[in-house]
């Protein structure tokens, strides 16, 4: 029987003939896709002028402090803090980042988890920020005799900071590295994304590095190759030569 | 009991009997149902809520109720479905072609020139049977339409007497002796059922179509009907007769594409017309009677201009990728703007209404694409729409006059209102 066709075969092999040409599977797609005058999906969380809306005064000056120290000012360009990067991740705390609306939160949460792993933490980035900064505020209050973080000396935020960073400070109640880590990589973002987001104020970053920003189309450039790149960066907001921008909150949906 | 009951059946079936009956002349039909997609009924008669390309020919498509916006209010599409109390079932074939022919219904009330019979007045009673055969054909929807809805004074039917004196003489298509049986055969579909001058003929204050510059551009309360005369710079003189046949055919040529309500004609009309009579269509628009007094070409604004600088800005950072830095786009996919008539219209509404809120372009078998261009309102100023627009008027051998950001910001104004 080996190699002969089987009843089963058979039987299947009818079976997925029928499902492959029964009418009532098949669809007929016709015409365009469904498209709406002025339908838009402007980015979450444009972040416009105004107080701070999920972080504190004191919590705001703990990370324009923290940002100024991972990305000093130098010749270069702007620091942590010039460039907007507390405005940038206050706005995102307020928005659906800051509560990770749309990523799986429950458990369970391995306690050492692969890097492969990615977030393995129960904390929402709120969380992180509000207990974090807390319990980094008691810290430098009992190391430094009652002081602020944003008081230290630049040496004294370095030190503690590469503390934070290796797991040496021991925080009361919160993981020092947790919270390094959450705020390195969201000042890096702040400092390095579309202006519209708040930070990275005046393209400042872009210059620095030479990223042209939010064009997509590099045909005309790779013409003509071994020749400097002059495009001056652009935002999703444009840039100085398209004269003022939409004010912020204006605009949306026609 | 019995009997009584046979009667009743009896009586019913017999008063529903013209309503389901077969057609008795299914070539008429046929041929009627050609002709009213010449005419694009379905794009103002589709039942209102549903998507006119979707209506398609079921009896949806003419159960009226589609809301059409004119200068003096909002009109609402009749209900042409055979029903007998919403719709024209109780017409005769001699009541649709005065409703045709001169703009009349069978009460004597005069009809709004929304419906175009000031150039459905010449097609001919032939065509006009079939038409409504078809129509007669289809099942009967009862749908109740408001065909009172235009404010005062516009309400008083009677005015249209006055405009029909005015504006309007019952006319029948008589061919021109000195042309082709083609290109009579585009003029007898152009100016009759085709009704192109509804939209693309200039209207004067009052709404009467300014017949001494036929087709040479339209306002379409928040679209412009661009020119279609045979001017190089703002018509269609450097369209090609197979290009003009291949847009009608497909919504897009090497020029550019078909979007907004011209979408909607290529794909519930001219897509489904065969190439003969889109050829002829084409052959009548590119040899148009009497001739052609040459627009005055303006001198296009200098680069240092202001406006043009900022425009330049915002067409290299936005624009460019697709529509490229000469302008010419990408032949059948992005439309070429440099050179393109609609780009260079005295009023450059669809152009600014394009920028604001995107555009589709007709999507048809031929073409099934339908590519679309994202909205930019939401992230321009009225400036820098302005600018942007005076920019592409003004580049690459275009040349028109500079749009003002009080224009961008009507019309941003009006289509706020449209989508509420």
């Amino acid at each position: 029987m080996r190699g002969g066709m089987t009843r089963r075969r058979a039987l299947l092999s009818a079976s997925a003939l029928i499902a492959l040409g029964s009418p009532g599977w098949a669809r007929d797609y016709r015409g365009a896709m469904p498209w709406k005058a002025g339908e838009v999906y402007p980015p979450d969380s444009i972040a416009s002028p105004g107080p701070w809306l999920f972080l504190t005064a004191e919590e705001a000056a703990m990370i324009e402090a923290i940002a100024d120290r991972i990305i000093p000012m130098d010749e270069l360009g702007p620091g942590g803090r010039d460039a907007g990067c507390a405005i940038f991740i206050d706005r995102q705390l307020a928005g659906p980042y800051g509560q990770l609306d749309g990523w799986y939160m429950q458990g369970p949460f391995p306690s050492d988890p692969l890097p492969t792993q990615g977030y393995q933490l129960p904390l929402t980035p709120r969380q992180i920020y509000r207990d974090g900064l807390r319990a980094l505020a008691s810290y430098v209050a009992h190391a430094f005799n009652n002081r602020k973080f944003q008081d230290l000396s630049g040496e004294e935020q370095d030190r503690l900071l590469t503390e934070l960073e290796k797991g040496k400070a021991k925080m009361d109640g919160f993981s020092g590295k947790v919270l390094f880590e959450q705020i390195y990589g969201n000042v890096m973002e702040g400092y390095f994304a579309d202006p519209i987001y708040g930070g990275n104020k005046g393209m400042a970053s872009w210059k620095m590095i030479g990223f042209p920003g939010a064009r997509y189309d590099y045909r005309d450039v790779i013409a003509h190759p071994n020749q400097r790149y002059t495009l001056p960066p652009v935002g999703l907001k444009g840039r100085p030569a398209w004269g003022p921008p939409m004010a912020d909150g204006a605009g949306g949906r026609i | 009991m019995r009997a009584l009951f046979a009667t009743a059946v009896a009586a019913a079936v017999l008063s529903a009997a013209p309503a389901f009956a077969a057609p008795d002349h299914p070539d008429q039909v046929e041929r009627g149902r050609y002709l009213a997609t010449v005419g694009d009924c379905v794009a103002c008669h589709t039942q209102a809520g549903s998507a006119s390309g979707n209506a398609g020919f079921s009896s949806h498509g003419f159960a009226g109720g589609r809301s059409i916006d004119t200068p003096f209010g909002k009109i609402n599409a009749a209900n042409i479905t055979p029903d007998q109390e919403t719709g024209i079932g109780n017409w005769s074939a001699d009541d649709f072609y005065r409703a045709m022919h001169e703009g009349v219904r069978p009460d004597g009330t005069h009809l709004y020139p929304a419906f175009p019979y000031t150039d459905y007045t010449k097609v001919t009673r032939e065509d006009s049977d079939a038409i409504f055969a078809f129509l007669q054909s289809l099942d009967p929807v009862r749908s109740e339409v408001n065909r009172d809805s235009l404010p005062f004074p516009f309400n008083i039917r009677m005015l249209m007497l006055g405009w029909n004196t005015l504006f309007f003489k019952p006319t029948e298509f008589k061919p021109q002796p000195g042309q082709s049986a083609e290109w009579n055969r585009g003029a007898y579909l152009a100016e009759g059922l085709g009704h192109c001058g509804t939209c693309h003929t200039p209207r004067n204050m009052l709404g009467g179509e300014r017949n001494s510059r036929p087709l040479a551009g339209g306002d379409l309360q928040g679209w412009y009907a661009p020119s279609l005369t045979a001017d190089n710079r703002t018509g269609i003189g450097s369209w090609s007769d197979d290009e003009i046949v291949e847009y009608l055919q497909t919504g897009r040529n090497a020029h550019g594409a078909a979007s907004g309500p011209m979408a909607e004609v290529v794909e519930n009309s001219t897509t489904l017309m065969p190439e003969a009579d889109l050829r002829a269509i084409a052959v009548y628009l590119k040899h148009p009677l009497g001739s052609h007094e040459a627009a005055s070409t303006p001198q296009p604004l200098p680069a240092e201009n202001p406006q043009m600088q900022v425009g330049a800005a915002i067409y290299m950072d936005g624009c460019q990728a697709c529509h490229r830095a000469d302008g010419e786009g990408v032949a059948r996919l992005f439309p070429s703007l440099a050179g393109n008539p609609l780009m260079q219209q005295s009023d450059p509404e669809s152009l600014v209404r394009v920028v604001l809120q995107g555009g589709r372009a007709a999507a048809t078998d031929a073409a099934p694409t339908g590519p679309s261009m994202p909205a930019f309102g939401w992230r321009l100023t009225d400036d820098q729409v302005a600018a942007v627009v005076t920019y592409i008027r003004n580049s690459w051998g275009n040349a028109a006059a500079p749009v003002t950001a009080d224009e961008a910001r009507k019309l941003r104004e009006r289509l706020a209102q449209v989508v509420k």
